[in-house]
């Protein structure tokens, strides 16, 4: 207990040493962090390594000493005063109330982020972005955008298209739950080929149908198939190659499988989306326009909700959120690509 | 927690010992004396092990149940010859080993063994659609092949289709709810206490009477299952589990199939069972069941041995004509079988007193509408071997003198107050684990296969939460 108290206090000394160095080098007391007197600085400084409820003003005091040292304008004088800064901070940091103890990160969800380069990205990894959007916000165009720029593939419907194939099923008894609704003669054949709106009611089957159904699906419902299929195709793909893949639960469906990924949630003020849908979609009117938006996000809401228990569009689900009404589709894709280090 | 208990069983022995209450029996010697109640003591101690024993120690348990179950059937059988003598103490237990608790645990056995020579092979994925489905199956089933019978071979299958998904207690809950014992209210294959009415003058098709009570509560609880099920079932698909269905359509094979002919024999040994008592071949001049001679009054009768003898054929051939294959893929082991066959010779020792009790107090019990047999009947089944509480009250109902109703050998009942006594023996028995002898076998073979189930008294907690509500609605609207 006297040796941990010896210690806090000769760390404590150290701080205020470095403090004062800072001080004498740059021959300004303007910022200078302890103004006190030596012994009373050093019994303040013990206290807050004691408790951790002051662990944030201890963390900002070793700030300001940092920024002040780094306006030092001898270049060796700056690294002798780095090193020591550092060794102390490192010092602080495995303290048992330290500020960086209790830290938001979500080990679990860490570990699964490809953007945690540093400790868990290994080579062997293929770089894969999910990115979960409302519709008429752009995410589509920035996901599609972004693959190119990262010369990886781009998933959307493709992947459905996929799932119909491994469950043998027709495109028009199966409807595409995961996605929006395209038109063709978009300016990307690849981004636009579903015709078929999300979400529509799959038409009344007879009998005969449903227990053909029942046993393509093996019991499962229709749409449960789906997902289980998408689930594995997705898994599989992450085995083989990099891709951004558009919504379809993807990020939940990887973090489940323990496969490293970037999530992404873009999404845009309603009103602008509104603008938008009228304009690229063309939508006739204002009305009809916020009644789709509408009904296809409480839809997508539920679509969520259902296969990964989670709120869609919760900020706390993703990796990162963007409004990209504030930096437009070539914007986003900026920021994107700054954040993954992968800029062209 | 094991302080706590021991205080408790302490504090109920002490209440028991102390209290003046005695009951007069109904029968036999034990009639000259009344049976004091603190004799039901190592019964409630036994039910107490059962339910705590497994939590707070469970390894212990698991190696000493054979040392409890003979420790509290010895605290019954000792004070008992104390009180009524050796031979009254012998004959009393030799009565219901031989009588009750052999062709009990052969039929048990029977099925057991066949059930378990028939595999379910396929890619066919639990889920909330496929689990109403198996349990309607089950359930319909279970008034032809008997609850045992239905529990045996639906189990298996259950099991291995839901086998993807990790919260999966709650079907097997259901399961016996339903299958174990809703189910078999419709014919007096079903349940035995409807062979035992059966067997005392009432039609055999007579049961179909209670179809819509079957069919109210199997619609409600398959509706309340539906949602239970739904919510796990997309818990665990958030979880990220899911079923293999790579290969497109669902194949399903079924394997060991032969093995219906050899349910269908111990089907008909259960039948034969009831019938040939009351055939004049079986019966001595003095009109007493022909049989073997044990000891005192004991006789091991003629069709209780054609039945065992039936049963264990059946079993035997199973056994010899099925590939030891189709066991390894059931996973087939003798471990429930053996819990279920130790842990009963324990309950139905030690429940002697608490039987000749409610036999002797069945006529003062003042019970005169459906709804109060409904629940008396139901209560003591929860706990009671229901074949005897069946009885206690059909005989009560008969002898109430009633001028209306289904004449049977114990006098005229009125068919409402017998559809009460039926539905309450045969749907309350999945009250508890112990209520009816499949229960206790689902639950053994569910957690031999990695299914975490509900302990004693959670299981009860299930059915207050979702049973006691529904036979409250069986009340008003059936047996008002």
């Amino acid at each position: 207990m006297a040796n941990k108290e010896k210690n806090l206090r000769e760390l404590a000394g150290r701080i205020y040493n470095l403090d004062e160095e800072v001080y004498k080098e740059l021959g300004s007391s303007l910022g200078r962090v302890f103004n006190g007197e030596r012994e009373h600085c050093i019994e303040e400084t013990v206290r807050m390594m004691n408790e951790r409820n002051q662990a944030h003003i201890l963390r900002n005091e070793l700030a300001l000493i940092s920024n002040m040292a780094r306006t030092i304008p001898d270049p060796n004088c700056r690294k002798r005063i780095m090193s020591k800064y550092n060794k102390i901070l490192r010092e602080v940091e495995d303290l048992p109330t330290s500020f960086i103890k209790g830290d938001i990160l979500d080990q679990k969800m860490a570990q699964l982020n490809s953007l945690h380069l540093s400790n868990r990205f290994a080579k062997s990894d293929h770089l894969i972005i999910c990115i979960g959007r409302t519709y008429g916000c752009g995410g589509s165009e920035i996901g599609f955008t972004l693959a190119d720029k990262l010369k990886i593939n781009y998933y959307d419907v493709e992947i459905f298209d996929e799932v119909l194939k491994r469950l043998e099923a027709e495109r028009t008894s199966v409807r595409d739950r995961g996605g929006y609704p395209y038109q063709k003669g978009g300016k990307d054949n690849r981004q636009y080929l579903n015709e078929v709106p999300a979400f529509t009611p799959a038409p009344r089957s007879t009998l005969k149908e449903k227990l053909r159904e029942f046993n393509r699906y093996h019991g499962l419902p229709k749409k449960d198939a789906v997902f289980f299929n998408q689930s594995d195709l997705l898994c599989d793909m992450a085995k083989s190659e990099g891709f951004v893949v558009m919504g379809r639960c993807a990020d939940a469906i990887l973090t489940n499988n323990r496969i490293p990924h970037i999530s992404i949630f873009i999404t845009a003020p309603l009103e602008k989306r509104i603008e938008r849908v009228m304009e690229v979609r063309g939508v006739e009117n204002e009305k009809k326009a916020r009644h789709l938006l509408t009904k296809l996000d409480k839809e997508h809401v539920k679509y969520y909700k259902y296969y990964t228990g989670r709120r869609w569009g919760k900020a706390g689900n993703y990796d990162l959120c963007i409004n990209s009404a504030s930096y437009g589709i070539q914007g986003s894709v900026d920021l994107i690509l700054r954040m993954i280090k992968r800029e062209e | 927690m094991l302080k706590k208990c021991m205080v408790c069983i302490g504090s109920l022995l002490a209440v028991l010992v102390c209290c003046p209450l005695t009951v007069f029996a109904a029968e036999g010697d034990v009639a000259a004396k009344p049976i004091p109640l603190w004799l039901c003591i190592p019964f409630a101690g036994l039910l107490f092990c059962i339910a705590v024993l497994p939590l707070i120690r469970a390894e212990w348990w698991e190696s000493h149940r054979p040392l409890v179950v003979i420790g509290w059937s010895f605290l019954f059988i000792l004070p008992f010859g104390f009180l009524y003598g050796a031979g009254t103490a012998l004959e009393t237990v030799l009565e219901c080993l031989i009588n009750d608790y052999l062709t009990f645990i052969v039929l048990l056995f029977g099925l057991f063994c066949v059930a378990g020579n028939i595999t379910m092979e396929g890619d066919l994925a639990g889920s909330p659609r496929v689990n109403i489905i198996l349990l309607t199956i089950g359930t319909l089933l279970s008034s032809w092949i008997g609850t045992t019978g239905a529990s045996m071979l639906m189990v298996r299958p259950v099991i291995k289709m839901n086998a993807w998904r990790r919260n999966r207690a709650h079907i097997l809950v259901f399961f016996i709810f339903l299958v174990s014992n809703i189910g078999g209210c419709l014919t007096p294959i079903g349940d035995p206490p409807l062979l035992m009415g059966f067997s005392r003058g009432i039609p055999f098709f007579w049961s179909l009477h209670l179809l819509p009570v079957m069919l109210f509560n199997m619609v409600v609880l398959l509706f309340i299952f539906y949602w239970i099920d739904r919510k796990r079932y997309c818990r665990d698909m958030a979880r990220g589990r899911k079923p293999d269905i790579s290969k497109p359509g669902t194949k399903i094979q079924i394997r060991g199939l032969h093995n219906l002919i050899f349910l269908a024999m111990i089907v008909a040994a259960v039948v034969l069972s009831g019938i040939l008592p009351d055939q004049p071949i079986f019966r001595d001049v003095e009109g007493n069941i022909k049989g073997i001679h044990i000891f005192g009054e004991v006789v091991f009768s003629i069709p209780a041995l054609i039945e065992i003898a039936v049963i264990l054929l059946a079993a035997f051939l199973s056994f010899r004509t099925t590939d030891p294959i189709i066991r390894k893929k059931n996973h087939f082991t003798w471990g429930a079988i053996q819990e279920v066959g130790i842990l009963f010779i324990g309950i139905f020792i030690t429940m002697q007193p608490a039987l000749a009790i409610l036999k002797g107090m069945g006529a003062d019990l003042g019970i005169t509408q459906p709804y109060q047999m409904f629940w008396t009947t139901g209560v003591l089944s929860s706990f009671l071997d229901n074949t005897p509480t069946y009885l206690v009250f059909l005989t009560t109902a008969g002898a109430t003198g009633f001028s209306e109703g289904l004449s049977t050998a114990l006098g005229m009942v009125p068919v409402k107050m017998l559809m009460a006594i039926s539905c309450g023996a045969v749907f309350m028995g999945a009250n508890t684990y112990i209520g009816n002898a499949p229960n206790f076998m689902v639950k053994a073979i569910a957690d031999e296969n990695g299914i975490h189930m509900p302990s004693f008294f959670r299981y009860i907690g299930w059915s207050f939460m979702i049973l006691i509500p529904v036979f409250l609605l069986d009340t008003f609207i059936f047996f008002r």
